[in-house]
């Protein structure tokens, strides 16, 4: 295992989570935490072969041992190799006071058991050479040393080495099962566009994600407040495949469909009129839509009925459709309703009302 | 700044001219295979003596009816409270001693009376051949 790992060797960082190593805090020794090599594409992620690994969990003994006022550094030696270890003090253990005298007796008493129990806490958080440390963490390097910063730490007891066999036994078998087989990611996962037929139903939602993003992005960036379907098709060129031949029109021009209904169907943009002319108001960019909503809120929380609790939002969609446009949908509404509330114009009272400030 | 890992060695393999001087390495129980007998039996590595004034302590065990012992040095984990005939594992240096005596200057001393030797041996051999097979043979 080189440090110098090439970043095609790597899978694509979007695929990471598909490996579930990534996610858990990963058994290895210390050896090849010591050695695994940083990832080109994200910093702070570490690969073990083709797996990603940013989080480890490491039993060993404390060989090493440094205090601070904060923290701990344990070096912790697992018999492969000694990695330091930074446990963070809790702060409820620098104020840990006299202990309170029992009443003895027989009598349970809870403040003395408590004692008891935190003082077992404490203990087991307090490391000298010689003991066997349990530490989860993620992985860091700092000024070249490679080091583990711990979330959960603790002191194992261990007097017949029962747990550190156990450990020794079976982390052959993790490697075996888990570490050293490859991360293979689904052939239709790992395709790129340009590869991708619209076989495999996941291949085409991928591509569907990726050009709504990029209308959103489109929209939002130049501020258009309307639009035709033939004024953002180049957008989504990149996505296709480069031959400008009829048939990559075709697949232009369905994929723009798809994502322009997506789009709509999460209120992102409406037709406000319903005709051959196919325009695209941008909701968030609607000034007269904006406007009609503040009105009938406006208007509407004068009325006692609307007073205390405000306008429902169905109430406001009835309205709002007169008003304005018959065509707007609930999920435009709500896109519209959060924006003006982000802008602090209105207020949701409950889940569904609102009222004007 | 941290000290070098302690790979773990069994008592007979801490011979003077198998391991270098300063190496780093961990000893403890001794899994005696007998091939005349029709049943496996397991020997550990026993605290014998113990000489506070030299801060010297002697551990012993048999295999293949061969005596192995190994002197450590305790000026690093004293004070040290003996218990004669337990067993311990033993975490340190190796030193040359005169007479090519193995010497372990031991940074950790902890008694485990009571281990599992056979399942512990098991465990050395299995992390053995497992790096074996991965890395190749190797000194680990």
């Amino acid at each position: 295992m080189s440090d110098k790992g090439d970043a095609e060797e790597e899978p694509p960082h979007l695929l990471w989570g598909l490996d579930p190593v990534f996610k858990a805090f990963a058994r290895l020794y210390v050896k090849d935490i010591l050695q695994m090599r940083q990832s080109r594409q994200v910093p702070g992620i570490y690969f073990y072969k083709t797996h990603p690994v940013f989080q480890v969990d490491v039993l060993g003994t404390v060989v090493y041992r440094r205090e601070r006022e904060d923290f701990c550094c344990y070096g912790v030696d697992d018999s492969t190799g000694v990695i330091n270890c930074l446990c963070w003090k809790d702060e409820k253990w620098r104020d840990f006071g006299d202990s309170v005298k029992g009443r003895g007796g027989g009598v349970f008493d809870a403040e003395e058991q408590l004692r008891k129990l935190r003082e077992a806490q404490r203990s087991r958080m307090e490391l000298d050479i010689g003991d066997v440390l349990r530490v989860r963490g993620t992985v860091k390097t700092s000024r070249q040393q490679r080091e583990i910063m711990a979330s959960c730490f603790y002191k194992v007891s261990d007097p017949v080495m029962a747990v550190q066999i156990s450990r020794m036994l079976e982390m052959p078998s993790l490697y075996r099962d888990c570490y050293d087989r490859p991360f293979s990611v689904p052939p239709h996962q790992a395709g790129t566009a340009a590869a991708a037929e619209p076989g495999g139903l996941s291949d085409f939602q991928l591509l569907l994600g990726r050009a709504g993003r990029i209308l959103k992005e489109f929209l939002r960036e130049k501020e258009v407040a309307r639009f035709r379907p033939y004024d953002v098709e180049y957008l989504l060129h990149p996505l296709l495949p480069r031959p400008a031949a009829t048939p990559s029109v075709g697949q232009v021009w369905n994929l723009l469909k798809d994502s322009l209904k997506i789009l709509q169907d999460e209120g992102e943009i409406f037709r406000k009129v319903l005709s051959p002319d196919e325009v695209y108001n941008v909701t968030e960019q609607d000034k007269d839509l904006l406007a009609a909503i503040m009105d009938v809120l406006r208007e509407d929380s004068k009325r006692e009925k609307y007073t205390e609790k405000g306008c429902h939002v169905l109430h406001v969609l009835s309205s709002v459709r007169q008003r304005y446009s018959r065509n707007l949908s609930r999920e435009a509404l709500q896109v519209a309703l959060r924006l003006l509330e982000c802008n602090s114009d209105i207020i949701s009272t409950t889940d569904s009302h609102y009222t004007v400030l | 700044m941290l000290p070098a890992h302690a790979t773990f060695y069994f008592p007979w393999e801490i011979r003077t001219d198998a391991i270098k001087d300063g190496t780093s390495l961990r000893t403890c129980w001794v899994f005696q295979r007998d091939p005349s007998a029709p049943f496996l039996c397991a020997q550990t590595l026993r605290l014998a003596s113990y000489l506070p004034e030299e801060s010297r302590a002697v551990l012993t065990c048999v295999r293949a009816s061969v005596q192995h012992q190994v002197s450590v040095r305790t000026t690093f984990v004293e004070p040290f409270h003996p218990v004669i005939g337990a067993q311990y594992i033993v975490l340190g240096e190796t030193e040359k001693a005169e007479g090519g005596d193995a010497i372990l200057h031991a940074r950790v001393l902890t008694c485990v009376d009571g281990v599992d030797v056979a399942l512990l041996q098991k465990a050395v051999d299995e992390q053995r051949s497992f790096f074996k097979d991965r890395d190749g043979p190797g000194p680990e």
